[in-house]
């Protein structure tokens, strides 16, 4: 039984139902949001204080974070996260052919576009009943591991990594970086950093050595993208039933020699965040509550089996468990299902907090259940209607344009940690040389190149954290590193075999279809639920992680995970004045989620003076 | 060796001044020391694409709109003045453009600040005056195309 919440039980056979003797088994009645005592604070306390984050956004996503800080006693009492912008893909998309949310839908993401486009052709295989031939599932997946061999570095050392340089640290907390100049770094013999001090002054903005070889690496893996896709972020070659890339011995040998490439710096890197980390923690263990929360996580898992997947719905929990990130969800920290179409259930979402209208006003719920007859809540993505409305700021109402995506009305976060997280803790990743997965660890094997071949483990952390987010997003660097060299290695097998196919013929079916593309971004879980009808669109929801993650407080009372987050994050700054705080704790544990893209943002005081500037965002306005 | 660009997203009116242009340049007959590249992916791409290619420019023309207050609709022709902000705001560029933001000012100030735009550069601005989804411009700066191009061809020739 994996769900808590819902009034969904499975028979022995694993079929769903809706539990008997329920009148109304999805209904609930909102929560109503109290803060007159904290007005009350505001108005008459000087030591508790309005801190907002404000965007100047250029284009895209962008986020903004209010909170109430009580620097006497070092806490957040309220926090607030802030979807600034509607852009409206859904509704864009509807009425039009289903392969232009291919290309539309990737315009979502200035980094990661390819995840959408390749999400939006996983919905419309199933629609359509189509899949790809083996090279062709394993060119998406080439490239989907090479996407985030892009992203990780980029938000380890240009965006979340400057809160741990030497700037920031010796502004905030003088006597960290003293002692961090005389801790020696336990792999400095590997990584070339003598002390954590030598790392932080590497993580320096602009001059900091890892900060400029951050930035030098991300050329190497969109070099080997845009060998494979043509080009990098928008490819125009994911196609439904595979790709349409005319791909070539060489190419492949091509992206290997790219690979080899960032073997070594992966190897370093993992390691210093690991040092970074424990140096933290060892300092004063009240960092390990920077940015704690439950340990409850989502994933839809990403990088299909070529043998498995058929893009079926009926089959997706075996393709889904065949492939090599694992799908799940964790609650207080034990896994509770692997199968797609249960994580598919659980999915609602919610629009109390939001400048949305229900769509469930008239009670007409569109599909009472999935493809495979198992109930479906009329909050599921199948059954939502985006109807903006915007409306004015409220914390008491409506503050935001994400919407508040629950799991079996639980609040859970979604990450590249939530990948391996489940990845590790199923132990069902397909055997091969490099990647192990332990059930409580998952192993990587990687090879020899200038240095020595090492073997990695990254185990399911004790305690969840922004530290532990960076340490995990670090390892994940060394998995996708793996996968991409696996499936190089795979397209090589297949060429040898003549099996040199990457795509499907198909015709747009005129009937009406449902499909929904379960996958993955830099960030974590992505899905694309689509309807069509007469070969047009007539609903299209896109829940990305950041739509979790950003996320209101939900009609239960729960806060977002961002919001979670930082309430339970103290503020472990030095400050004398109200006025020389800086909020950077706060903005460590934002930051270690991994906004999606950059806005400039401005963290000002009461007087609205500008105190220090900050990079966040929010992928989340997708609405 | 002389670089012709052309700066913006496409289909946002005004603002796709220098996308839209940049299609008329490239089909144009230009001498072997002037290249027009497409230069509309992030700035850090260009920045190190820049800097591994064997060719290196002496001159850089870009055409672009950008929002500074003006009437909309006058046409700017300026010689980049290459003075960089503070560094925090060179960091904020640089954040904007790795993440795929494509914006003239990050372009030229990302790659001023690594070394691999070439001392003179000139710029053929447009002030915007619709900025919405669309593929049409505002007659104001319909009415500046022919002179933005002439601008551009002028500057890029010039010996």
């Amino acid at each position: 039984m994996c769900f808590k919440n819902l009034p969904v039980e499975f028979d022995a056979q694993g079929v769903a139902h809706l539990k008997g003797g329920v009148v109304d088994p999805y209904a609930y009645r909102p929560r109503e949001i109290k803060r007159d005592k904290l007005e009350e604070l505001l108005a008459r306390n000087g030591h508790i204080k309005d801190v907002s984050i404000s965007p100047v956004t250029r284009v895209a996503g962008a986020l903004s974070f209010h909170a109430v800080a009580d620097l006497q006693e070092r806490r957040f009492l309220e926090a607030n996260s802030v979807a600034t912008i509607f852009r409206g893909y859904e509704v864009i998309l509807k009425g039009r052919d289903p392969r232009d949310a291919i290309y539309i839908s990737s315009r979502a993401c200035g980094v990661c576009g390819g995840v959408h486009s390749t999400a939006a052709c996983e919905a419309i295989e199933m629609a359509f009943g189509i899949s790809p031939p083996p090279l062709g599932t394993v060119l998406r997946n080439i490239a989907l591991a090479l996407d985030f061999l892009y992203d990780h570095p980029l938000h380890l050392f240009l965006l979340a990594g400057p809160d741990y340089s030497q700037v920031v640290v010796e502004a905030t907390s003088p006597a960290m970086w003293e002692k961090a100049q005389v801790t020696e770094a336990p792999h400095a013999d590997v990584h070339q950093f003598k002390t954590i001090g030598d790392i932080m002054k590497g993580l320096n903005p602009l001059s900091g050595k890892l900060y400029l070889d951050g930035l030098k690496m991300t050329r190497t893996p969109r070099e080997a993208y845009s060998v494979l896709f043509g080009k990098y972020p928008h490819p125009q070659t994911v196609v439904p039933g595979g790709m349409s890339s005319t791909v070539t011995i060489t190419d492949f040998n091509e992206t290997y020699t790219r690979l080899q490439k960032m073997i070594d710096w992966t190897k370093r890197m993992i390691l210093l965040w690991d040092d970074l980390t424990e140096f933290f923690y060892e300092y004063n263990p009240e960092y390990k509550k920077v940015g704690a929360r439950a340990k409850n996580m989502i994933d839809l898992g990403m990088w299909d089996d070529p043998d498995s997947y058929d893009a079926t719905y009926a089959r997706c929990n075996e393709w889904g468990e065949a492939r090599w990130a694992t799908p799940g969800v964790v609650i207080d920290g034990n896994l509770v299902t692997t199968k797609l179409q249960q994580i598919n259930l659980g999915l609602e979402e919610f629009v109390e907090h939001s400048y949305y209208e229900n769509w469930n006003q008239n009670g007409n719920v569109r599909f009472k259940a999935d493809p495979s007859g198992a109930p479906l809540s009329p909050n599921h993505p199948w059954n939502k209607e985006t109807m903006p409305k915007p409306s004015k700021e409220s914390w008491k109402d409506r503050y935001t344009w994400s919407t508040a995506p629950r799991w079996d009305r639980q609040v859970v976060e979604a990450g590249a940690y939530a990948r391996i997280w489940t990845t590790a803790a199923a132990g069902l990743m397909p055997k091969n040389d490099f990647l192990e997965s332990t059930g409580h660890s998952l192993k990587i094997h990687m090879p020899k190149t200038m240095l020595p071949s090492m073997d990695f483990e990254w185990k399911i952390p004790e305690v969840w954290n922004a530290f532990e987010r960076n340490r995990a997003r670090a390892y994940c660097m060394g998995y996708n590193l793996m996968v991409a060299y696996t499936m190089v290695l795979k397209a090589f097998d297949y060429l040898r075999k003549g099996e040199d196919r990457v795509s499907t013929q198909f015709e747009v079916p005129k009937g009406e279809r449902i499909g929904v593309g379960f996958w993955g971004a830099g960030r974590g879980y992505l899905s694309h639920h689509l309807t069509l009808d007469n070969g047009a669109i007539t609903n299209y929801q896109i829940v990305t992680p950041s739509t979790f993650n950003a996320s209101p407080k939900d009609p239960f009372g729960n806060p977002g995970p961002y919001e979670e987050s930082v309430l339970n994050t103290p503020i472990l700054e030095d400050y004398s004045r109200p006025e020389d705080f800086t909020g950077v704790d706060m903005l460590r544990a934002i930051r270690s989620f991994d906004p999606c893209m950059p806005c400039t943002t401005h963290i000002y005081g009461g007087e609205r003076e500008i105190v220090r500037e900050v990079n966040t965002c929010a992928c989340s306005a997708e609405g | 060796m002389v670089l012709v660009s052309g700066i913006g997203y496409s289909n946002l009116r005004d603002m796709s001044f220098g996308r839209v242009l940049l299609s008329t340049l490239e089909q144009m007959d230009w001498p072997e020391h002037v290249h027009v590249e497409d230069l509309n992916y992030g700035p850090i791409m260009i920045y190190q694409s820049l800097e591994a290619s064997a060719v290196k420019y002496d001159r850089a023309v870009f055409v672009s709109a950008a929002k500074r207050g003006r009437e909309p609709g006058t046409l700017h022709i300026y010689r980049w003045h290459g003075e960089l902000p503070r560094d925090s705001e060179i960091q904020a560029r640089i954040e904007e453009a790795i993440t795929g933001v494509i914006d003239l000012d990050n372009l030229l100030i990302v790659c001023k600040h690594f070394g691999v735009l070439p001392e003179d550069v000139t710029i053929v601005e447009v002030e915007p005056q619709s900025e919405e989804w669309g593929s049409e411009f505002s007659p104001v700066v319909a009415d500046r195309v022919d002179e933005a191009i002439q601008a551009v061809r002028q500057r890029a020739l010039d010996q």
